[in-house]
C-alpha cells in the first residue's frame, strides 16, 4: 500500500512510463491506419455504391439530431448572450455576434461532438461486432479486401459529410437566433441575416468548413480504427464504441486548436 | 530408397493441401510445433484435438487469415505465405470457409449474403444469372424459402446452412469447415453432417472438417489427423482410430 501511493517507488514509475508507451505506441497504430488508408483510396477498385450507402446512412440519419441541436444552441446563446449586450447598450450587435460564434466555433465544434457521439460510436460498435463474429475474416477469405470495402468507405462518408452537417447546422442555428432575437424585438429575417452576412467574411466560413473535413475524418478514423481491431468479444465491441467517441471528441479539441492557432498566424480572423 | 521417394513425390504431387514441419506461436504460447497433414482431392480429412490445441488455427493459416512461422503450407502446389495479394485471392476464390459462427453478414439479408462474393468477383453481370444461382444454391441447402430473411431472423442451423451456401456459391475446389455442428442439438448436428456430405458430392469438393462432433466425423470423415502437443499425433480411417489403444485417442471415441 505505502509503495503504490509513494510516487517515487518504482512501481509508481514503471507504471506511468507503461501507460506512456501504450498512449504512445496507439498513437503509432493509429497513424500507421491512417495512412494505410490514404494508399488503399489511391488504387482501385472504387467502392463507389459503399461510400453513397454509407453517405446516406451517416449523413441522412444524422440530421435530424444535428438539426434539433443546432435549433436549441441558436436559441440558446442568442437568450444568454443578449441580456450582457443590453446591459452595454450594442443589443444591435447580438446578431453579428451570434453569428460568428455559431459560423466560427460553435456550428462546427458542437456538430463534430454530436457525430463522435453518434457516428463514431456506431462505426466503432458496428465494426467490433463486425470483427467479433468474423464477419471481417469472412469478407477476406472470399477475397474481398475488407479494409476497402469497409474503413475507406465509412472514412470517405464522415470526411464529406460532417461539414455538410455543419453547414446545415450553422443554418439551422442562426435560425433559432432569428427566433430568439423576434421574441424580444420586432425584426424581419432579412434585417437578421443581413447584420449577420455584414459582420461575417470567407475568412470566417473557409477556416470553418476546412476544419469540420479534419474532424469528419478523425471521426472516421477513430471510429474505425477502434472498431477494426476490437478485441476480446462482445465485451470488446462496447469498449471500442466508447474509446472512438472518448478519442474522437479529444481529437476534435485538438484540431480545433490546432486551427485557431493556424488561422491566426495567418491572420485570417 | 529411390523407390520410397518416388512414392512419397507422387503421394505429395496428388495432395492439393499439403502442410509439413509447420510451426506456429503466439508469444509464448507454441500451438502447432512440427505440424504435418495432407489433403488429396476428392478426400475428406476431419480434425480432432482438444480445445485450444491449434486446430481452427490450422485452417486459417490455409487461406492466410494467420501467418504461420515456419515449415511449408501449399495449397494447389503453392506456398501460401509466398504468394502475392493476387494470387491469394485467386487462391481463396477457388477455396470456401464455413466458420464457428457461420459469420453472416447481419447488415445484408440472406440473397444479399449469396449475392456478395458473386458481385465482388464479377461472376456475373446478369441479373438472371445471378438469381439462379442464388436460387440454385439455396435449393441444394434447402433453405429458398428464407431468401428475404435478415440473419438476425434464423436459427443456428439456418444460419449454418445459410454461411454453407455462401461459401458454395463460388464452387470451390476444397471447403474449409470451422467445428460446422458446435452449438447445434444432435438432429440439427445430424442434418448438417449430412448436408455437408451430400454438397460434397453435388459440388465435387475435398474438405478438412474441424470437429470434437464424433458422429459428424464417422458420417464424413475419410480420414482422421489428431493434432496433440502441437503435431499430427495420430492419423487414420475412423474404425482404425476407435480401435487405437492409445489413451489419448481413445479418449476421443468414448
Amino acid at each position: 500500500m505505502a509503495i503504490d501511493s509513494d510516487p517515487n517507488s518504482p512501481g509508481a514509475w514503471s507504471r506511468v512510463f507503461g501507460g506512456m508507451r501504450k498512449f504512445f505506441a496507439e498513437a503509432g497504430d493509429i497513424s500507421a491506419f491512417a495512412i494505410r488508408f490514404f494508399r488503399e483510396i489511391l488504387f482501385p477498385p472504387y467502392e463507389f455504391r459503399e461510400v453513397i450507402r454509407q453517405s446516406y446512412e451517416i449523413g441522412y440519419k444524422s440530421f435530424s439530431l444535428v438539426g434539433i441541436t443546432a435549433f436549441i444552441i441558436g436559441l440558446v446563446l442568442t437568450l444568454q448572450s443578449r441580456p450582457t449586450l443590453v446591459e452595454f447598450g450594442a443589443e444591435a450587435w447580438l446578431p453579428a455576434m451570434v453569428g460568428i460564434s455559431i459560423i466560427r466555433e460553435i456550428g462546427p465544434v458542437i456538430t463534430a461532438l454530436i457525430c463522435a457521439g453518434k457516428i463514431g460510436s456506431g462505426i466503432g460498435a458496428e465494426l467490433g461486432s463486425m470483427r467479433v463474429t468474423e464477419q471481417i475474416d469472412a469478407m477476406e477469405v472470399s477475397g474481398t479486401n475488407p479494409f476497402k470495402y469497409i474503413v475507406v468507405s465509412r472514412m470517405v462518408a464522415t470526411t464529406v459529410m460532417v461539414p455538410v452537417l455543419v453547414i446545415l447546422g450553422d443554418t439551422i442555428a442562426l435560425y433559432g437566433s432569428f427566433i430568439a432575437v423576434k421574441l424580444k424585438g420586432a425584426v424581419s429575417l432579412k434585417l437578421f441575416l443581413s447584420q449577420v452576412f455584414e459582420s461575417i467574411d470567407y475568412g470566417d466560413v473557409i477556416p470553418s468548413i476546412v476544419k469540420s473535413v479534419f474532424f469528419g475524418f478523425a471521426i472516421g478514423l477513430t471510429g474505425c480504427f477502434k472498431g477494426y481491431y476490437t478485441k476480446k468479444g462482445t465485451a470488446g465491441v462496447g469498449r471500442s464504441a466508447n474509446s472512438a467517441v472518448v478519442i474522437g471528441s479529444l481529437l476534435i479539441f485538438i484540431i480545433d486548436l490546432i486551427a485557431v492557432q493556424i488561422t491566426q498566424f495567418f491572420g485570417i480572423f | 530408397m529411390a523407390e520410397k521417394m518416388k512414392i512419397k513425390e507422387h503421394v505429395e504431387s496428388d495432395e492439393i493441401i499439403s502442410v509439413s514441419h509447420l510451426k506456429i506461436a503466439f508469444g509464448s504460447n507454441r500451438v502447432l510445433t512440427d505440424f504435418n497433414l495432407g489433403l488429396r482431392k476428392g478426400e475428406n480429412v476431419v480434425v480432432l484435438g482438444k480445445s485450444g490445441c491449434g486446430k481452427s488455427v490450422l485452417i486459417k493459416c490455409m487461406v492466410r487469415l494467420l501467418a504461420y512461422d515456419s515449415g511449408s503450407l501449399k495449397v494447389f502446389g503453392k506456398e501460401v505465405q509466398g504468394l502475392s495479394q493476387k494470387e491469394l485471392d485467386s487462391m481463396r476464390l477457388r477455396m470456401g470457409f464455413l466458420f464457428q459462427s457461420s459469420a453472416l453478414y447481419d447488415s445484408m439479408t440472406v440473397r444479399e449474403n449469396l449475392e456478395f462474393p458473386l458481385r465482388r468477383h464479377h461472376i456475373s453481370s446478369n441479373k438472371n444469372e445471378v438469381n439462379e444461382r442464388v436460387k440454385e444454391t439455396l435449393e441444394n441447402v434447402g433453405l429458398y424459402h428464407a431468401i428475404d430473411l435478415m440473419p438476425s431472423e434464423l436459427s443456428g442451423g439456418m444460419r449454418k446452412r445459410i454461411g454453407l451456401a455462401r461459401s458454395l456459391i463460388l464452387k470451390p475446389e476444397i471447403m474449409l469447415y470451422d467445428e460446422p455442428t458446435t452449438g447445434l442439438d444432435p438432429i440439427t448436428a445430424r442434418e448438417i453432417s449430412n448436408l455437408m456430405l451430400r454438397l460434397q458430392r453435388t459440388y465435387n469438393t475435398s474438405s478438412i472438417i474441424i470437429s470434437h462432433d464424433m458422429h459428424c466425423a464417422r458420417l464424413t470423415a475419410d480420414r482422421l489427423a489428431v493434432i496433440n502437443d502441437g503435431i499430427c499425433y495420430a492419423e487414420g480411417t475412423f474404425n482404425t482410430l476407435q480401435a487405437s489403444n492409445d489413451p489419448f485417442v481413445k479418449a476421443f471415441f468414448n
